[in-house]
């Protein structure tokens, strides 16, 4: 055992010599690895080459430490987010003055927009859309101006001015673009230079009148210049930076070294072209077939009702004019009232009924209510219709009208010519009447009548009041005639008496012959009188043979002498037959 | 193939003169004095390759300005333009080659002593014209007014942006 432990140590006296300084080295090392602080120490002089050399290699450092930098930040924010707050201020102070401003640019632009359109034509247009479609108004202003085109785009080299690559709508009046960029370029160096700008950017937009505008969006080595006419949104703007953010980092490279070549430039046009597609943004709305159809209908329908109206207004100023001229209506007032027309005036009970004077078709289109206030008319159709209608004149009997007098003509009864005595100065619109043209039958019947009595004899036995036998017709008819004058008399006013004349023949002596022929009146006259004739109406007279009614040759004659006659005389008037 | 040139010079030594004829413009020339430089358009041929020409013709100040610097920026070539008659607008030239050789570096250029046919006034003398000439600087004589020179002067300063 003790051997062992002398060999021992032994071998350590020689690894001791053999291998000290090496075992102090690892002694060092152990200590460097042991103590985090050395470590700490050293890593930190060789940390940043190790990271340019991460990044040379692939970046793969950047990966791996994202996370542990996001956690970082958190916990930074979370423990005192001054301190970022602090940090960050100088980069976030002008990007967010940069927003804001734009963002005012463009609420001002809306704003002026709307002021203008406020009172226009457009703008009542703009007011009754909004009212329509329920919107706002702003929204209505923003939809409508906001209409645009891009007209052209270049892509320029920042340094040269050169154009890489020019797009342009079909229509748009251009020159030649790379004088244009060149001078564009220029006036960017010329404000950068005279304004002393700091930022990089120098002119973002330029406005040319009212409503073109030139915008540029800067990248590091080329540039994009939009000229675009009306109010593009501000969108518009960011997929611009997008794009030529795009095109550097595709081209970086290219656009570093660009000697004067724009040919690898044209792998971009389409998306320059895309530019200017996606902004012609024309509101114009499509009316459809229904719509049109919709709108052929209203207006047919207008059409036929404005025809209807105006055929039924036609209709009702033909009607309203035969009113004016129809004798005996006069119109005071006439007028249309809820689909219904009125009409109302004075109307001479004769005058035809007006709502007769519809024809049919304006029965169905008119419909009319009437009111009327009698009144005679002055017009001589209607007066001597009236006349007709008070004096019902017989057939035999024409009226006629001589100024304001009515003249009867014709033949008329005694009651009939009184009835025009009494009633013509009654009817209105006659002042005077002239009946001298009328015939009265009645006094031709008397006068007739007369004429036959006077032309019967009675004729007697001789010497005797008793009558020839078979006269008895005769006789009747004497009473007969009688009657018949005596109601006409009495009728016509006029005092007529008839006289019953007694006659003999010579034979016998004058004082029997007048006793007899008295004795043969009077018979006659006690034989009217039986029969109810008044006999105030009568005289008696009895002529003997002084009047003979034949000169007397035989006894024939003196037959004929045996008689009674008849005659008539007027009491008080001289008028006679 | 498109190159950006710009022409330097003082005051009227006759830039504009000497492109007037050849290049297709469309601004006027209130720019010069507005903006500093007036922009023009030359075609020209190098053998098969086309080349457009988009000249900056810088305005002419005796005293280089501060603003017209920015207008070198992208420049393949130069044209410095000299009045044979003033003796001073060439050393106007050299100086304003030096300000832009430091602000864009080294491109191709040409030397134009421009108003040859004015003989009779020239105030360069041979020996001045070899010193620069030696220093490697391509001088050529032109004349605005009769046209000499003025299309082989923009070819040869093609010829070098190419070759370059």
């Amino acid at each position: 055992m003790s051997s062992k432990t002398a060999e021992s140590k032994t071998l350590d006296s020689l690894k001791d010599l053999m291998l000290k300084p090496e075992k102090e080295q690892i002694q060092r090392i152990e200590d460097r690895l042991d103590d985090p602080m050395v470590r700490a120490k050293e890593i930190s002089q060789t940390l940043p080459e190790a990271i340019s050399l991460s990044i040379i290699n692939n970046n793969k450092l950047s990966r791996v430490i994202q996370p542990v930098i996001d956690e970082s930040i958190k916990v930074s924010v979370k423990n005192n987010p001054k301190a970022l707050a602090d940090a960050i201020f100088p980069v976030l102070g002008p990007g967010i003055r940069k927003a804001i401003s734009s963002t005012i640019m463009g609420m001002i632009q809306s704003l002026n927009q709307m002021l203008n359109h406020s009172f226009s034509i457009q703008g009542l247009k703009w007011r009754f859309e909004a009212f329509k479609t329920k919107k706002q108004f702003a929204e209505i202003i923003l939809l409508h101006t906001l209409v645009y085109q891009v007209e052209q785009i270049f892509l320029i080299h920042r340094d040269s001015g050169i154009v890489l690559e020019h797009v342009v709508t079909k229509d748009a009046i251009t020159q030649d673009p790379d004088l244009v960029s060149g001078m564009l370029t220029a006036i960017q160096n010329f404000v950068k230079d005279s304004f002393q700008t700091d930022d990089e950017d120098g002119l973002e937009t330029l406005r040319i009148g009212s409503d073109r505008s030139v915008w540029i969006e800067n990248g590091e080595q080329a540039l994009i210049a939009a000229v675009i006419r009306g109010t593009p949104p501000l969108n518009l703007r960011i997929k611009y930076r997008e794009l030529i953010e795009e095109i550097h980092i595709k081209s970086g490279a290219a656009l570093k070294k660009f000697n004067g070549d724009s040919l690898p430039f044209s792998i971009f046009r389409e998306q320059l072209k895309d530019g200017l597609h996606f902004q012609e943004k024309v509101n114009k709305k499509q009316i459809s077939f229904l719509t049109w159809f919709i709108i052929f209908l209203i207006l047919t329908s207008l059409g036929l009702w404005g025809f209807s109206l105006f055929k039924t207004n036609m209709m009702w100023t033909g009607y309203l004019e035969r009113l004016k001229n129809q004798k005996g209506l006069i119109i005071v007032s006439a007028q249309k009232n809820q689909g219904i027309y009125h009409i109302s005036g004075l109307r001479d009970p004769l005058a035809k009924d007006p709502l007769n004077l519809l024809q049919k078709e304006e029965e169905k289109r008119i419909k009319i209510t009437t009111h009327w206030k009698p009144f005679y008319s002055l017009d001589p159709g209607f007066i001597l219709q009236r006349a007709h209608k008070l004096l019902k004149p017989p057939s035999t009997i024409k009226l006629e009208l001589s100024g304001n007098s009515i003249l009867a003509r014709g033949k008329a009864s005694q009651d009939w010519i009184e009835t025009f005595q009494k009633t013509a100065l009654t009817i209105p619109g006659i002042d005077g009447f002239e009946e001298g043209l009328i015939q009265n039958i009645d006094k031709e019947k008397l006068n007739n009548t007369v004429k036959g009595l006077m032309a019967i004899k009675v004729y007697f036995e001789n010497n005797s009041t008793n009558l020839v036998k078979e006269q008895e017709q005769r006789l009747t008819q004497v009473y007969q005639k009688i009657k018949a004058i005596q109601m006409l008399q009495f009728k016509l006013k006029e005092p007529l008496q008839i006289v019953i004349t007694g006659h003999a023949d010579s034979s016998g002596t004058e004082k029997l012959n007048l006793k007899l022929s008295r004795n043969r009146a009077e018979n006659i006259f006690n034989y009217l009188t039986g029969l109810g004739i008044n006999s105030s109406f009568l005289t008696i007279s009895g002529v003997g043979n002084n009047k003979p009614l034949k000169k007397e040759n035989d006894k024939d004659d003196r037959q004929y002498n045996r008689a009674v006659s008849f005659d008539t005389f007027y009491l008080l008037s001289t008028k006679g037959s | 193939m498109k190159k950006k040139i710009c022409m330097l010079g003082a005051f009227a030594v006759g830039k504009t003169s000497l492109v007037e004829r050849y290049v297709h413009s469309i601004f006027s020339d209130k720019y010069h004095t507005t903006v500093g430089v007036k922009i023009e358009k030359m075609q020209t041929a190098i053998g098969e390759e086309i080349v457009d020409l988009i000249i900056w013709d810088l305005h002419g100040e005796d005293e280089f300005q501060h603003v017209q610097l920015s207008y070198l920026k992208g420049s393949s070539g130069l044209i410095y333009v000299a009045d044979g008659t003033r003796k001073s607008t060439l050393a106007t030239a050299l100086n304003l080659k030096e300000i832009a050789e430091k602000t864009i570096g080294k491109v191709p250029f040409i030397l134009v002593l421009n108003k040859m046919d004015l003989q009779d006034q020239w105030e360069i003398d041979d020996l001045t014209l070899k010193d620069i000439e030696d220093k490697g600087i391509i001088v050529v004589q032109t004349s605005a007014k009769t046209g000499d020179e003025v299309k082989h002067t923009f070819q040869l300063l093609t010829k070098k942006m190419l070759d370059k």
